[in-house]
């Protein structure tokens, strides 16, 4: 299947008179993560936000295309996973309950079993996954919703300061994450972060 | 887009609201509680002697609606107003498609009025004295009301979840969209009340189910619009 690219051109967006972004154009493709930089209050997460399609831009496109053909809107949200700051998971159920409600939102029919690896492999220990997300610390909550971004094997991957409220192990995960998804999805990180910022291909720098 | 594939995203939502509300219980405590207290309230003030018989039919169905109406404003927008509270709003905009979440969520607002109207409606009816002659026609009657009224509930919570003050914008904009379909509710509870025949109680069942239909196609393209920004 051929893989996904975004392309966006032009893009702007304001909120009343103030304009946060203006004239942006770039492209997201697989084997290529774009890292997204810039003080607090550049862009960085409104960047994101236009190019998941949650916000419309001011000005410009966005275009998600397989091969050369564009992908309808309508579709965007099954090749799409987000990791963000002002997303959350729902406390009242546990991990596993979460990640079992975004997979049959996405078709699909994973094992409980299958479920639990995945949120293992993010770090989350067997004996915290059927225990209520209130329950977790902000670092346990960071790898439910990193998981129920990964869940369905997305064709872009758009990370909001992924690393946030993780510890090193988890650092290691992210970057693991990442490796594994680089060949295969077109991914975008927004940060802050030295380390997360070594792992873009290319960069860009917002707030100038 | 696959009919079957809507229907079952639909359904995840329908089951993480009802897993989500049977854990917290704010939506069921909420309506259960002011239902009941409204109830137990009208029934020791009034009860079913105070009313002289003439009026029965009228003051009891308009009675009962208005306890049913007003125990329903004060749960069924929660179903919205709570995704934005909670942060999950976005991630559900970027999981599922609108009309899977306007469907499982319409669903779980008509499967708690119908949990409201079944607590409700016989303790009525045993508290106040109110003796229906027409129980099949009614049973209609309160099935296509617990429709219209959760699709108009539903939507408008949908327009007001990201708004400050919510609660009173609930309010505010779902009294007016809901009055006539009360009239046609009391003017139909009353019908049921006096007579066994369903051509009676026609014309109000066919006002309430045009409004349920209205309301439902109404949604179907408006929602889209209003969950994506």
């Amino acid at each position: 299947m051929a893989t996904v690219r975004i392309t966006f051109s032009e893009l702007g967006k304001r909120f009343g008179s103030r304009i946060v972004l203006r004239g942006l154009s770039g492209e997201l493709r697989p084997h290529c993560v774009v890292a997204v930089t810039g003080p607090n209050g550049s862009g960085k997460s409104t960047l994101l936000n236009l190019l998941a399609g949650v916000m419309r831009p001011s000005s410009g496109t966005v275009a998600y295309l397989r091969g050369d053909r564009p992908v309808p809107r309508h579709r965007w949200h099954g090749l799409l996973g987000v990791a963000a700051p002002d997303m959350a998971v729902y406390e009242e159920l546990t991990a596993l309950e979460n990640l079992r409600f975004f997979a049959r939102l996405r078709g699909l029919a994973h094992t409980d079993g299958e479920l639990a690896r995945l949120l293992g492999q993010l770090g989350l220990a067997s004996r915290d996954v059927r225990r209520p997300v209130a329950t977790f610390s902000s670092g346990m909550k960071q790898r439910v919703k990193l998981a129920q971004a990964v869940v369905h094997e997305p064709a872009v991957l758009l990370l909001d300061e992924p690393s946030s409220n993780l510890d090193e192990e988890g650092h290691a995960t992210i970057a693991a994450l990442v490796a594994r998804f680089r060949g295969r999805a077109a991914l975008a990180i927004a940060t802050n972060d030295p380390r997360e910022m070594a792992w873009g291909d290319e960069r860009i720098h917002l707030g100038n | 887009m696959s009919v079957s594939t809507l229907a079952t995203e639909a359904l995840a939502v329908f089951a993480k609201e009802v897993r989500s509300e049977l854990r917290s219980r704010v939506a069921i405590n909420a309506i259960g509680l002011f239902g009941l207290t409204t109830l137990v309230a009208v029934a020791y003030q009034i009860g079913p002697y105070q009313i002289h018989e003439q009026d029965r039919p009228h003051l009891l169905a308009a009675l009962l609606w208005i306890i049913v109406f007003f125990a329903a404003l004060s749960g069924l927008q929660r179903v919205f107003v709570k995704e934005e509270d909670a942060h999950t709003a976005k991630t559900l905009r970027l999981a599922a498609r609108p009309l899977a979440v306007w469907g499982g969520k319409l669903l779980f607002n008509v499967v708690l009025l119908a949990a409201l109207e079944a607590l409700l409606v016989p303790l009525y009816s045993v508290l106040m004295g109110m003796h229906v002659v027409g129980v099949a026609p009614l049973v209609v009657l309160l099935a296509a009301g617990c429709l219209a009224m959760a699709s108009t509930a539903t939507i408008v919570a949908a327009i007001i979840a990201r708004a400050s003050g919510s609660g009173t914008l609930f309010a505010i904009l779902a009294v007016p969209l809901m009055l006539p379909l009360l009239v046609m509710l009391i003017a139909g509870t009353r019908m049921a009340m006096t007579s066994p025949r369903w051509g009676d109680l026609l014309p109000a069942l066919q006002g309430v189910g045009a409004l349920a239909g209205v309301t439902v196609v109404a949604s179907v393209y408006l929602f889209p619009v209003i969950w994506h920004d």
